[in-house]
């Protein structure tokens, strides 16, 4: 058998029965990373530390001690997740050296539980971006088809999933980084509700959107990673402390007398033909397998791109003003005075998508458009929040495509930003109401790309998406 | 939508951050159709919103005590330093002599 097809539970028992050692399986992976290399899904290896790390974990498994619940489990982080002595690039130029001085929390909950993090994965500069075009390391390829983009900004860890080179990676969502990513290459991405998982020493693009989440190979994967992300944080105010359920608990529960609702402003001119038949084709498999669908309005949620890109843009705007030069980074070697080599080093150390989105932000937050954008977004992100709220009154998940189209080719979409936005205009709504969504495989094109299905459930209410998930990935396991 | 290069100008000065005559030209463009997709949300009614009451949902009735922590350590912070000299980062001169 070739153990780098297993998922994440099925590699565990694996180790836990002693058919392989978990040194065996790192060595496996790097094999993987090595021979996939154009792929260019990694800005960062770790194989050295992780094989010492695999050695001693064996060691424990062999003497018969207490394993944590991913004891020797080779994970990788997106490059915007500290991990202590660890590069954190965020794909960027400006932060081409840095060395984390300390570990995010979600990372350090992989640790704790015993992951070998084996890599950090390329992304878009800053996780701005659609397609990990915009990284300053040169673009990820899909794994399926390396003339087309993995999606972004969480593009590397996803092509690292889909390519096996590890068992599940950790991506972030502001609109869609995750998600869309999955959908283009066949894996399962999770953004779980606003505040589920701490986003402490994760570095900040916009900071009311922002979700850290697993990608996997499996929908009872992401469970089972959830389940050790999840909770409340001391060095983060916005992680929630509601209560965490055992997100595997109702996996296998089916969906019989579950509502699915189907928001009409989701199946659009934009859908391409293949990518609503494959949809349409999930909700009569749900029907057969017992679940109620209903139609449901979402009046404003194309509003939604126009609400996303003035809040991401002026918080990005903000949050990205700490990069000046002097406590970390890129510092320009020619400049007149300080004044100077804030512009200096900015200008070049900033690719053009990220300073993009600064002028934008500031734009919108500037005197005279405040009210005008910002103030107005504001009170239009309400609205569709509470249209989400309402939906769930009449039923349990909304199911939609993750994305209008499967993974375009390299470069295509470059030279013009509104069309790249546009790739995000089924996920963003998502994070504009802060609540959960998960993408899992739902079928493939006539080239073989693979079509994501989205499923959107109430906040905090990640179970019944998986529940949901679960249901159709075992009906399609089926089928096979 | 029109935008004045003097604004985007502005902008620029802002943002601090430097762009050729190319690059702005392209920039406006750019910008300009951006903006011409979030005009979208003009066209909502929004009068029965009150923003002060759809605050994020941060918790602030769960603050954390008031306790020491260990933070990190002085070469932990200037470890990343583009500069740093006995403990500190070095700048360019900000305040002249005489001046």
């Amino acid at each position: 058998m070739n153990y780098l097809d297993c998922s994440i539970k099925e590699i565990l028992e694996n180790l836990t029965s002693k058919k392989i050692t978990s040194e065996e399986l790192v060595k496996l992976c790097f094999d993987r990373i090595e021979s996939t290399d154009t792929l260019n899904a990694l800005n960062s290896t770790y194989k050295e530390q992780a094989l010492i790390q695999a050695k001693e974990i064996d060691k424990k498994r062999q003497s018969g001690e207490k394993m944590g619940a991913l004891a020797g489990v080779p994970l990788v982080l997106k490059d915007n997740i500290n991990l202590k002595n660890t590069k954190t690039t965020c794909s960027s130029k400006f932060l081409g050296n840095y060395v984390s001085p300390y570990t995010a929390t979600c990372a350090q909950k992989l640790v704790d539980a015993g992951a070998i993090v084996i890599a950090k994965a390329n992304m878009d500069e800053f996780a701005m971006g659609s397609s990990t075009e915009t990284s300053a390391f040169g673009v990820c390829k899909n794994p399926i088809d390396p003339t087309r983009v993995p999606g972004g900004s969480s593009g590397g860890s996803a092509c690292t999933v889909a390519a096996k080179q590890c068992f599940g990676s950790l991506g972030t969502d502001t609109g869609g980084s995750i998600r869309e990513p999955a959908s283009f290459c066949g894996v399962v991405g999770l953004k779980p509700t606003y505040g589920r998982v701490s986003r402490y020493g994760v570095v900040a693009f916009a900071s009311s959107l922002d979700q850290v989440g697993p990608i996997t190979r499996t929908v009872e994967d992401s469970a089972i990673l959830l389940n050790i992300l999840a909770g409340e944080d001391q060095n983060d105010m916005t992680a929630s402390k509601e209560s965490i359920p055992d997100y595997t608990a109702d996996l296998n529960k089916g969906v019989n007398g579950i509502k699915i609702g189907v928001p009409k402003q989701f199946f659009t001119n934009e859908l391409s033909v293949e990518v609503r038949d494959a949809l349409l084709g999930a909700i009569e498999n749900y029907k057969k397998l017992g679940a109620e669908c209903v139609e449901i309005d979402l009046p404003n949620v194309d509003k939604a791109l126009a609400v996303y890109y003035i809040v991401s843009s002026a918080e990005a705007a903000s949050n990205l003003a700490r990069f000046d030069g002097i406590k970390y980074g890129k510092r320009a070697n020619n400049y007149d005075d300080l004044v100077d080599l804030y512009y200096q080093s900015r200008t070049q150390g900033f690719g053009k998508e990220v300073k993009r989105r600064i002028m934008l932000g500031n734009y919108v937050l500037s005197s005279g458009y405040f009210d005008a954008f910002y103030r107005k977004a504001k009170r239009v992100q309400e609205i569709i929040k509470r249209e989400f709220l309402e939906a769930f009154e009449k039923c349990d998940v909304l199911v939609s495509p993750t994305t209008a189209t499967t993974a375009f080719k390299l470069g295509e979409k470059t030279k013009d930003p509104v069309s790249m936005y546009l790739s995000d205009i089924f996920t963003v709504p998502v994070n504009i109401a802060g609540v959960p969504a998960i993408s899992i495989p739902c079928g493939v094109d006539s080239q073989g790309m693979p079509i994501g299905m989205q499923l959107i459930g109430r906040h905090f209410d990640e179970k019944m998406l998986f529940r949901v998930a679960n249901a159709f990935e075992a009906s399609t396991k089926e089928a096979k | 939508m029109a935008i004045e290069k003097q604004e985007v100008e502005k902008l620029a000065k802002l943002s601090r951050l430097k762009f050729t005559d190319e690059e702005l030209h392209t920039f406006i463009k750019e910008f300009e159709s951006i903006l011409e997709q979030v005009k979208a949300i003009d066209s909502v009614d929004t009068s029965n919103v009150d923003l002060k009451e759809c605050g994020d949902r941060v918790n602030f009735d769960s603050l954390q005590e008031d306790i020491e922590r260990q933070g990190l350590s002085q070469t932990d912070i200037l470890m990343n330093a583009p500069s740093a000299k006995d403990g500190a980062f070095l700048v360019p001169i900000t305040v002249e002599e005489g001046k």
